[in-house]
Order: structure tokens, then sequence, then C-alpha cells
């Protein structure tokens, strides 16, 4: 699939929406266990690994990582998605974000924190 | 006007995260944690005390600034209403979205509910719902016995005449538990009213999916 010449982001946009499909069917609770907020590995695509993780509020987040030569392991996964999940709360407590307002989110400190947390090396990703 | 009120929920919510927190430190000189970023990414963060007295004076005196700054002689009532019940919903909705982190998901409306009662409750008023009813078909009361924040309340002609004088500052609490629930994906219209206080009662109805 040669997307990423007419647009560089447009191959993640595509991920993240296919990704949505693949958490409303992880999502589904089963009526005796206590159901978890980190999702996992969703699926795999050529070279990428998708993980997901959705809040009680039912907000989803969506990390895709190109595959490592080592393994990845599921804490690594779990302390990033909550560093993230600090960063949104951050930015929902923000009282000129509105929550409803059904916009992508514009502020220059949720970007930066996000690209912060992107741009880890492995070492800081253990660390909550 | 709008600023005004952004700036009142970005004081309100770290004095709820305060409290959940740390101790009430009462009578003395506060230390309001900071800000409208009042959560803080590292695990090692020393809980910031607040005043309660602040927090009381604050709600008491919202609600006083509504009435004055409300110019539309018709229409007061409902003006007001709104805009200290939107307060209290992007409260709610901040709460909400900071509190139900490290929890599992919720299973059905009533679990939601339940949430509200117990958890949320003992983190604004640092105590449970006193009761809680419902018909099973979408309508919930939650009942307070002590509504902490009407403790200090009273008026000279008795307590009906208190009862009547106190329900615009539980347009607030209305709101917050609003925003609560919609933020949890759960849309509703909330009411209260009270009798004699501290009692208060708050009724949800919950809108057919």
């Amino acid at each position: 699939m040669n997307l990423t010449n007419s647009h560089p982001d447009l191959k993640f946009h595509y991920i993240a929406h296919t990704s949505c499909d693949f958490i409303d069917e992880r999502a589904i609770v089963s009526g005796s266990e206590p159901a978890d907020t980190y999702l996992g590995l969703l699926y795999t695509m050529e070279d990428l690994a998708v993980y997901g993780y959705v809040t009680n509020t039912k907000v989803k987040f969506v990390v895709v990582l190109s595959i490592p030569d080592a393994v990845i392991k599921n804490t690594d996964i779990k302390n990033l998605f909550k560093k993230i999940h600090n960063v949104y709360i951050n930015q929902v407590c923000n009282p000129f974000y509105n929550l409803d307002g059904k916009k992508s989110i514009v502020s220059k400190k949720f970007i930066e924190s996000i690209d912060a947390i992107g741009s880890m090396s492995s070492d800081e990703v253990v660390s909550p | 006007m709008s600023v005004l009120q952004t700036a009142s929920s970005a004081i309100i919510t770290p004095f709820f995260t305060s409290l959940a927190s740390g101790d009430e430190v009462q009578g003395s000189t506060s230390n309001i944690g900071g800000g409208s970023n009042g959560g803080n990414m590292s695990v090692n963060l020393k809980p910031t005390h607040v005043n309660e007295s602040c927090l009381e004076f604050l709600m008491m005196e919202m609600v006083d600034l509504m009435y004055r700054t409300t110019v539309d002689s018709e229409n007061d009532k409902e003006a007001v209403y709104y805009k200290l019940e939107m307060l209290g919903y992007q409260v709610g909705q901040s709460l909400v979205e900071r509190f139900t982190r490290d929890r599992p998901r919720f299973v059905d409306t009533l679990d939601v509910v339940k949430f509200i009662c117990k958890d949320l409750w003992s983190i604004i008023f640092k105590k449970q719902i006193d009761n809680l009813k419902t018909n099973h078909r979408g309508v919930y009361v939650l009942q307070d016995n002590n509504f902490r924040w009407f403790l200090r309340m009273s008026t000279e002609s008795g307590s009906e005449a208190a009862a009547k004088r106190s329900v615009p500052y539980l347009w607030f609490p209305c709101g917050l538990i609003r925003g609560a629930l919609a933020n949890l994906g759960v849309v509703s219209v909330v009411i209260a009213e009270t009798n004699s206080l501290p009692q208060c009662s708050f009724q949800i109805k919950i809108a057919k999916s």
C-alpha cells in the first residue's frame, strides 16, 4: 500500500481508524471478569505493531511502534500509556478546553508533551 | 463573562484534587495547587494542601457573583442556573477524567452511578451518599443527609426559608453530577431539592438510548 508519497501521516491516520474497530471488538466486556483499561497488542501490519488502551471515559489511545529486534515488554507499553493518559488528563482539566467540542486538540503544551514521550529513549520508558 | 467562568473552574478543579490527595488545613493560610494544570506527571508529587474554608467561601461567592453579574432581569433565574450548572458540568468532567484513571472499566450504568455515590462523593465531600434509590428504569435518587456545603448555612426565619434560599447552591453540584455522568458516557438530567438543611437529594434521569 503506497500511501506515504501523497501525505506522510496518511498511513498513520489509516492505522488509527482500523484500530478503532479492533478496540471495539476487544472492549466488549464479558460478564464475569473485570475489564482492564490496557488492551494489549491489537494487530501488526508490515513492520508496525499497534497497541491499544481505552479509558473509562471512552477515550482511545493508539500507539504505533515499528517492531524492534528486542522483545517489548507489556509493562513498558503500559507505562507508556500511563504517561499519555496523564498528559491527556492535564489537557482535559484545562478550563479553556471544551471536551464536547469535537475539535482536535490544538494546545501547544499537549503536543509538546506527547512529542517528548514519543522521543523518549527506551531506558526512560521503563520508569512510570 | 466566559473568562470569569473558565477562571472559576480553573481554581475549583485543583481544590478537589488537593482535597482528595492531602489533608485539610483549617483556618490557616492556604497553598493553592497550580493553576489549570492541577495534575503532575511525576509520581513523587507531595500532596498540595488546600484550605477547605477557602473552597466553601468560593462556592458561596460564586452563586452571589452569578446573581450580581446577570443583567437580564427577565431570564434571571434561568441564566444563573445555566451558568452555575455548566460550571459544575465542566468541573465534573475533569474530575472524572482524573479519578477514573486506574480503575477497571465500568460494567453498566448502575456501576457508574455507584461510582458517583461512593468514590466521587468521597473525593469532593469526604463522605459517601447516604441513600441511593432507583426504579430500575433510568431514574436514580441520591440522598445526602449531611450535605457538606450546607453545614454552615442557616437563616433567622427557620428551616423552610433556609431550604428555599439554598436552592441556587445546589445547581453547581447538579452540574457536577451531570458532567461526571456525561464523561462516563451517560446522558442525563439532574435535579436537586432540599426540604431541610443540611439534607438534600439529587434526582438523576437517564436519557433512554
